[in-house]
């Protein structure tokens, strides 16, 4: 072995000790009982895991030093994130904070604004919600209503947001608000960073047809923002919530994934999927352990073929996402390319959901709550849930639009 | 490894698609599809000038030493060319189960000329049952003297009139592990008793035939790997074969969307291009995502194969049932998107959706793949 191949196998066993000896008692072991995904437990179990990594140097890579960022060698950070994976380590705190604050930030924001609020995203002290959808803004986000305007140095905004993701803990959201009626569409927006305690803002639930009430609404009634929150210039948010919308949708969304502008990427993601429950050895574990008329799913040819189709499309996601980084090294940074990752993904989810219901039949019927439901009747729930991934972040239509009109240069109607 | 190309790569890439650019037009390629061989010995020769037909070839045999990924490189441009020519049967069929199980003689003896341009092979390995598995082997080899004598069947043989020897696979005996007792033969096509005909199968590109072999002698120098053990050679050059087939399939997939994309910009119905109508932007989206994960599957294998690594043959058998079923769905939007056009024999759309289909056949279609993988994924 090479010196530098033995640095790096002491490196891993570092990474090793330190895992066994900080993550929660139990855990990877039925002893263990993990807390509701979307429960302040999950959220308080997050953050502290986050702030643990952070201190430990194994998380808060891609950004600079002087804004709270870690460095090390790629081979390093490699090796972190393959053991995380092979542990199947907590997620993060509830927050859009490294998927979609901190890049929007580091390319829009003040230096003052990085410097105060980048490094409590790395550590997870603080969590983000993003603030652009409304009832009559969803796929056509430019036609926000909300409004801000002028008053000294404040904008006073009113409006609603729905359907915003991690709501409930958020310190911080990025708001877009309407800020000039008098310009076209995609000139009118500018984007604050809000305080979520601010005099004004309203939060709620919003409950979804799994029955969970995972995205909330807000109402902002006369509240004020200082204007050195704004994030761009004024009138330019379009730009600001394109940047926030395109690392959402590369990152694949989820708590505690980092958008590959935080160097990380789509191909994490996607490797953590052949662990957990959208994992493909999740399906396959279900398939062995499942009978259907007298003998076990996983020797039923056609759902073989159906599993394996699924373990093909989540190695060709995997190896997409170590495309992009490859051409990200040549300084070719990934834009559109985002629209096509976030459907194919959410595209899959739909499909693993709708294989595992089927795998289990009559038991696709029974509710979390159930006492005969399987495993806690987590198959149904991501049966469910898949459906609002295709919605969520820009529906499955408005990308293929995207990828037709500016990747492929497609006229527009 | 490293997904994408190298700067060497890139060149080797853009001097491929000049260079046949120029010399496969299409009015050679409609030439080529009338052609009783199927393919132009000239432009053979010139393709031997730029050093492709000896790429990945060691240098001890003429060969440029290039590794296997630049191969698949060179197959990516050819099938987006539609090129008539035969590049794969030779250099990957033919010639692989030669370096990897030839003597060091027979090494000499072939490979320098496949290099050179002057020996071009063919596989003669399916019959009557069409698959690619050794149970499907019964074309018999009786040892007579020095020399065994082949008699049977082959059917499926791509470019066999193209081909100066064929490698075909024999039974050299009986045995109840049906891998065991296959013996690969370099036939000479011109032998006495071979009798090849034209299948006429739907790829006019790559044509197919039938060899019947009647007593054909084959002198025991010109068995290649051992006797009884040829299935294992024909089954480790089936995942380069694989992949390089999926390269083309990529390859043709680029051009057909480009096609389609520049089809649907131009063409006006109801007073607007059809381009701008969502159906048709949502049909060319798929189409785009479906060759983006395509290639990468496809890099993934080709890579995995120059480095000899370990997951090989999952990545092979991913890369095949993906591309081969992505391809398939590309050819028919392109179609549909060309709408009668595409539906004539004069436009070149049915000769890519005919190519697609001839290779998602070949050594395994997507069905047959899928259960690989599933067979993969229960080891682990």
């Amino acid at each position: 072995m090479s010196t530098d191949a033995a640095k790096l196998d002491a490196f891993r066993k570092e990474v090793r000790a330190w895992l066994k000896a900080n993550l929660p008692k139990g855990w990877g072991t039925p002893v263990y009982n993990p807390p509701d995904p979307f429960s302040q437990e999950a959220h308080e179990l997050g953050k502290s895991w986050q702030k643990k990594l952070y201190d430990a140097g194994y998380t808060g890579f891609g950004y600079p030093k002087e804004y709270g960022g870690i460095e090390r060698p790629p081979q390093e950070i490699a090796i972190i994130r393959e053991e995380l994976m092979r542990y199947g380590t907590p997620g993060g705190p509830l927050s859009l904070g490294q998927l979609m604050a901190a890049p929007d930030i580091m390319a829009h924001g003040q230096e003052w604004q990085k410097k105060r609020f980048i490094p409590k995203i790395l550590s997870g002290e603080e969590s983000w919600c993003e603030l652009f959808s409304e009832p009559n803004a969803g796929s056509d986000i430019a036609n926000i209503q909300t409004t801000a305007v002028k008053d000294g140095d404040q904008w006073v905004v009113n409006g609603q947001k729905i359907w915003t993701s991690m709501w409930e803990f958020a310190d911080f959201g990025i708001l877009a608000a309407k800020t000039d009626p008098t310009v076209p569409r995609h000139h009118n927006l500018t984007c604050v960073i809000v305080d979520c305690s601010s005099p004004g803002y309203t939060r709620g639930p919003l409950k979804q047809m799994t029955g969970s009430a995972e995205f909330g609404e807000e109402y902002f009634d006369n509240m004020r923002v200082p204007d050195k929150n704004r994030l761009g210039e004024v009138n330019q948010g379009w730009g600001v919530v394109l940047t926030a919308l395109m690392s959402e949708r590369s990152g694949g969304g989820g708590p505690g994934g980092g958008g590959f502008w935080a160097g990380g990427g789509a191909s994490d993601v996607a490797a953590a999927l052949g662990t957990g429950v959208l994992g493909i050895y999740s399906l396959i574990n279900l398939a062995k352990e499942t009978c259907r008329y007298g003998k076990p799913v996983w020797e039923d040819a056609s759902f073989r073929q159906k599993i394996a189709q699924i373990a093909i499309e989540q190695e060709a996601m995997r190896c997409s996402g170590r495309r992009m980084v490859a051409r990200m090294r040549k300084g070719i940074m990934p834009t559109n390319e985002a629209s096509m990752i976030k459907n194919f993904q959410a595209e899959m989810r739909r499909r693993h959901g709708d294989l595992a219901t089927e795998i289990i039949g009559a038991y696709s019927q029974l509710n979390r709550g159930s006492k005969r439901a399987i495993n806690e009747g987590q198959w149904v729930y991501q049966m469910m849930r898949a459906r609002g991934a295709t919605i969520e972040m820009g529906t499955s239509e408005v990308n293929r639009n995207i990828i037709a009109e500016r990747i492929l240069g497609l006229p527009r109607a | 490894m490293e997904f994408g190309l190298t700067e060497e790569q890139e060149m080797l890439k853009t001097s491929a698609r000049d260079f046949l650019e120029t010399e496969c037009t299409r009015n050679h390629v409609r030439a080529m599809m009338e052609d009783e061989i199927g393919y132009s010995p000239e432009l053979w020769k010139k393709m031997a000038d730029l050093g492709w037909l000896g790429w990945s070839f060691p240098s001890q045999y003429g060969g440029g030493d290039g590794n296997f990924r630049d191969l698949t490189i060179l197959c990516e441009e050819m099938g987006r060319a539609l090129l008539p020519s035969p590049f794969i049967s030779t250099v990957v069929l033919g010639s692989m189960p030669i370096l990897f199980a030839g003597t060091d003689k027979q090494k000499q003896d072939f490979l320098p000329k496949v290099v050179q341009g002057d020996l071009t092979l063919a596989l003669a390995v399916l019959e009557e049952d069409g698959d690619f598995w050794p149970g499907g082997i019964n074309v018999r080899a009786d040892k007579r003297g020095n020399e065994y004598l082949l008699n049977g069947t082959k059917l499926f043989v791509w470019d066999a009139k193209a081909a100066d020897y064929l490698l075909c696979a024999a039974r050299t005996k009986r045995s109840p592990n049906p891998e065991e007792g296959i013996t690969l033969f370099l036939v000479d096509a011109k032998e006495w008793g071979m009798y090849i005909t034209p299948l006429d199968n739907i790829d006019v590109l790559r044509k197919q035939y039938e060899v019947v072999m009647t007593n054909v002698p084959v002198s025991v120098d010109n068995i290649i790997g051992e006797l009884d053990n040829g299935w294992l050679v024909l089954k480790k050059m089936s995942l380069y074969a694989i992949a390089a087939l999926c390269a083309e399939m990529v390859g043709g997939c680029e051009k057909v969307l480009e096609m389609t994309v520049s089809y649907a910009k131009e063409r006006i119905a109801y007073g607007v291009p059809i381009g701008s109508f969502q159906v048709i932007k949502h049909k060319c989206a798929d189409m785009l995502s479906g060759i983006e994960y395509a290639r990468s599957l496809m890099e993934w294998a080709a890579l995995a194969l120059t480095e000899d690594a370990p997951e090989a043959p999952t990545a092979v058998s991913m890369a095949k049932a993906y591309c081969g079923n992505v391809g398939k769905m590309v050819c028919d939007e392109g179609t549909q998107i060309h709408g009668g056009l595409g539906y004539t024999w004069d436009h070149d759309m049915h000769l890519y959706f005919k190519r697609v289909r001839a290779s998602d056949a070949a050594f395994g279609d997507g069905n047959y793949h899928s259960e690989l993988v599933a067979q993969y994924l229960e080891q682990v």
